[in-house]
């Protein structure tokens, strides 16, 4: 049948995301005060109508399993189709718990899911990349460029060329050197979303495993770049890939900008993400909340300033939290002072404890911790 | 599939007490407490007291309330046997159908459904009260005793005793004689209108009810003195906490601020949480200028001005330079720059033109001339307007006398 089938590669490793994926793949690392990164490019799809989407998991995947339960916050618990989770069931010739070398041997391994796929497109997309993206227009645009591969790139730069992928495109759009490892940006950078058929994508998962190749880049948009019709959609809206702790703060603290949370938050295209069932945030006459982005099932007794405070975060009398990401259940003491700190779920801040970390190194506090 | 326990909701009743809000809603659908609907307190209470099977009666402007309860998911009872059922009157062969006549009447219109159930008991709601409380343990104190019905009471304060049905009980608290709003009072028991029935009991008398043309099919008027009357086992069960009936523009805005002291009525309580069903929006953001006080605030609230002892529903924008206090705003409602709005309830959508005046302070006007302000879902009031206290606009901006 027409239509796009989502596919979200949610198996990879982010080793320069620190401490926040100690317990968690990237896909499901909290982001924007309610959000996992996964919500962003899962959105995009469910907005552009995609009733069934799978998702590749490797390796620390528990929390993203309770996220993404059955699938029923993004409209995805369907009887035929809807979201369905890939976790590495096909990795007997690898009996070591590695994680995929690349895209393509990700999706060799689910390779008998691939070939139940309805729709006679497929969306490929990253699940580190945070962007509202209206892929209805990417779909429409793919079909009638007559493309085989249409490939979502930006003008931007978005700063940490840590795997990023860049693009030269001519006039026409359509894509002539694809370039990797490089020390300056040029061109236009890869946001990792990528629409092709699925015969050509089975086509290429087939060649690829054959072949030992593992890498999309190398073997597809490199390998097979003769024989394609690659073009670019350039979006020139907000979009980030998150790959270190450092750029993870610098995009957090973006939000302030109204600009940014219109591009990222427009109304016709909601962020889904798992509901959770708290009230209101209560803000108390002895604190003070300012420049903050704040979720619902907060209670700020303190002074808070430039922070993002995920849902059920307490701030209690004469804290001072400054420049801060507070996680979900984060609790500040009494007292306490914490500047440039990332505060993963359910820290508890002991009172007076003081914690300062710097913009440009910010101090990342583990899951659960007591401080 | 037999239950032993169903409960049956009654949420068709006009709300007309709450004037412009209830004008195109039902009441259970009036948003409550900055995340709810007034229907969450019940359906919620039903889910965390291990009820999954829960008929809505609905009557009056059900659209936006069918809507919201939906597959009844977001309080999980989305269920394949049980669940949430809406049920609005329908016609039987010929013209035998008709409206709801009484709220005894709509029990009885639908004793088809609960008998699909065949329970033991049946808990009988009502869709206006804010208040958390775990029905089966009344239903448990039903069965104790051996009792017929159980009526849930809360002790009130004796001058407001006159204002509620009064139950006066025995030292076993066995039910001796209802009075509706008695001029003098022998207890300080008020019913809370929440009721336990043994359902083959209730069903006997709601038949012979319907068969009686004198009757207005009521429960409080009807079924309860009926039963008195022919000696059955009837107890009261003592509620202790909050509950309040938000019945009236005025006690609606109470409720809320009772919610903001965060007294007796704790919605941050993870034991017995409050389930609504929400659009998904960012977190609220709060500006470089803002200053929130006493208040709460939702996702997707936009506000650089000054909010003080107010509740902000979801998706409240208030502009930099404005005053909001002592106030409701619902979901959506716009306050624009310099405008100010005091002891106001405004309604879904309503938007507050750049310096207007909405409410007024009580400690500066005239006592004859002051009471809350309220606005209708969609009006807008324009740049400079001057909404006086105690005034009411309706979604055309056209003055509602009370």
């Amino acid at each position: 049948m027409k239509g796009l089938h989502g596919l979200i590669f949610a198996h990879g490793k982010h080793t320069g995301l620190r401490e926040l994926t100690e317990l968690r793949s990237p896909a499901s690392v909290p982001f924007g005060g309610r959000y996992r990164m996964i919500d962003f490019v899962l959105s995009s799809m469910v907005n552009a109508g995609v009733s069934d989407v799978g998702v590749i998991l490797h390796g620390n995947y528990q929390s993203l399993l309770d996220h993404l339960g059955s699938g029923k916050d993004w409209d995805l618990s369907r009887k035929h189709g809807g979201l369905r989770l890939l976790p590495p069931f096909a990795m007997v010739q690898h009996r070591d718990d590695r994680t995929f070398r690349g895209k393509m041997e990700a999706l060799a391994s689910v390779s008998s899911y691939l070939e139940t796929i309805r729709q006679d497109h497929v969306v490929l997309a990253d699940c580190d990349t945070i962007i509202n993206l209206p892929l209805q227009k990417v779909y429409e645009a793919h079909v009638a460029s007559g493309a085989d591969i249409t490939a979502v790139c930006t003008p931007k730069n978005l700063g940490s060329l840590n795997a990023a992928t860049f693009f030269h495109l001519d006039d026409e759009g359509n894509v002539t050197h694809t370039l990797y490892d490089i020390k300056e940006p040029e061109g236009f950078r890869s946001l990792d979303i990528f629409i092709l058929s699925k015969d050509l994508l089975l086509r290429a998962v087939e060649e690829c495993r054959r072949q030992d190749r593992y890498s999309f880049r190398d073997a597809v948009l490199h390998g097979m770049a003769g024989e394609l019709k690659i073009r670019g959609f350039v979006w020139d809206g907000y979009a980030a890939q998150i790959r270190t702790l450092a750029g993870y703060y610098d995009r957090s603290m973006e939000l302030f900008d109204p600009a940014i949370r219109r591009e990222l938050f427009p109304k016709e295209r909601p962020v889904f993400t798992k509901e959770m069932n708290v009230s209101s945030t209560y803000l108390d006459p002895d604190g003070a909340c300012v420049n903050s982005l704040v979720a619902d099932g907060c209670t700020v007794e303190g002074r808070v300033e430039n922070c993002v405070l995920f849902r059920g975060v307490r701030v209690a009398k004469g804290a001072e939290v400054k420049n801060c990401i507070l996680m979900q259940n984060v609790c500040v003491g009494r007292g306490a002072s914490l500047t440039h700190v990332i505060a993963d779920k359910n820290v508890k801040i002991t009172d007076g404890c003081t914690l300062v970390g710097s913009a440009n190194y910010p101090l990342a506090i583990a899951k659960n911790a007591e401080i | 599939m037999k239950k032993e326990c169903i409960a049956m909701l009654l949420a068709g009743g006009q709300g007309s007490r709450l004037y412009v809000l209830t004008k195109n809603v039902a009441k259970p659908a009036v948003p409550f407490g900055g995340k709810y609907r007034i229907i969450d307190f019940p359906l919620s209470n039903c889910t965390n007291a291990g009820i999954d099977t829960v008929g809505v009666l609905t009557q009056y402007k059900p659209l936006e309330l069918n809507s919201y309860i939906g597959s009844g998911q977001p309080w999980d009872l989305d269920r394949s046997n049980g669940g949430v059922h809406i049920l609005p009157p329908y016609m039987v062969e010929g013209d035998k159908g008709s409206w709801y006549k009484g709220t005894a009447n709509a029990i009885y219109q639908n004793i088809g459904f609960v008998d699909m159930y065949d329970p033991e008991y049946v808990v009988i709601l009502s869709g206006d009260h804010i208040y958390k409380m775990n029905y089966m343990k009344m239903v448990e104190a039903h069965k104790a005793a051996g009792a017929a019905c159980t009526i849930s009471v809360l002790e009130v304060p004796w001058d407001e005793a006159p204002r509620f049905g009064i139950m006066n009980v025995d030292d076993k608290d066995n039910i001796v004689e209802f009075q509706e709003k008695p001029r003098q009072p022998k207890s300080n028991l008020a019913s809370m209108g929440i009721y336990v029935f043994s359902w083959q009991k209730l069903r006997e008398y709601l038949v012979n009810d319907e068969a009686d043309p004198a009757s207005s099919n009521d429960f409080g008027k009807n079924i309860i003195p009926k039963m008195l009357d022919a000696g059955e086992k009837m107890i009261a069960y003592r509620f202790e906490g909050y509950w309040k009936d938000v019945g009236t523009l005025e006690s609606l805005w109470d409720a809320n601020m009772d919610m903001l002291s965060r007294g007796d009525l704790d919605l941050l309580d993870s034991d017995w949480p409050i389930y609504a069903r929400l659009p998904d929006q960012p977190p609220a953001f709060l500006g470089k200028h803002a200053i929130v006080e006493h208040s709460v605030v939702t996702q997707g609230c936009d506000v650089e001005g000054r909010v003080f002892n107010s509740v902000l529903s979801d998706s409240v924008v208030v502009e930099e330079g404005a005053d909001v206090s002592y106030s409701v705003l619902m979901p959506g409602v716009t306050v624009k720059r310099g405008a100010v709005v005091q002891y106001a309830i405004l309604g879904e959508g309503v938007t507050v033109g750049a310096g207007a005046k909405v409410g007024g302070d009580p400690m500066t006007c005239d006592p004859e001339q002051w009471g809350i302000s309220v606005v209708g879902p969609a009006a807008a009031i324009a740049d400079g307007e001057t909404v006086a206290p105690k005034t009411m606009l309706n979604r055309n901006h056209e003055e509602v006398e009370r």
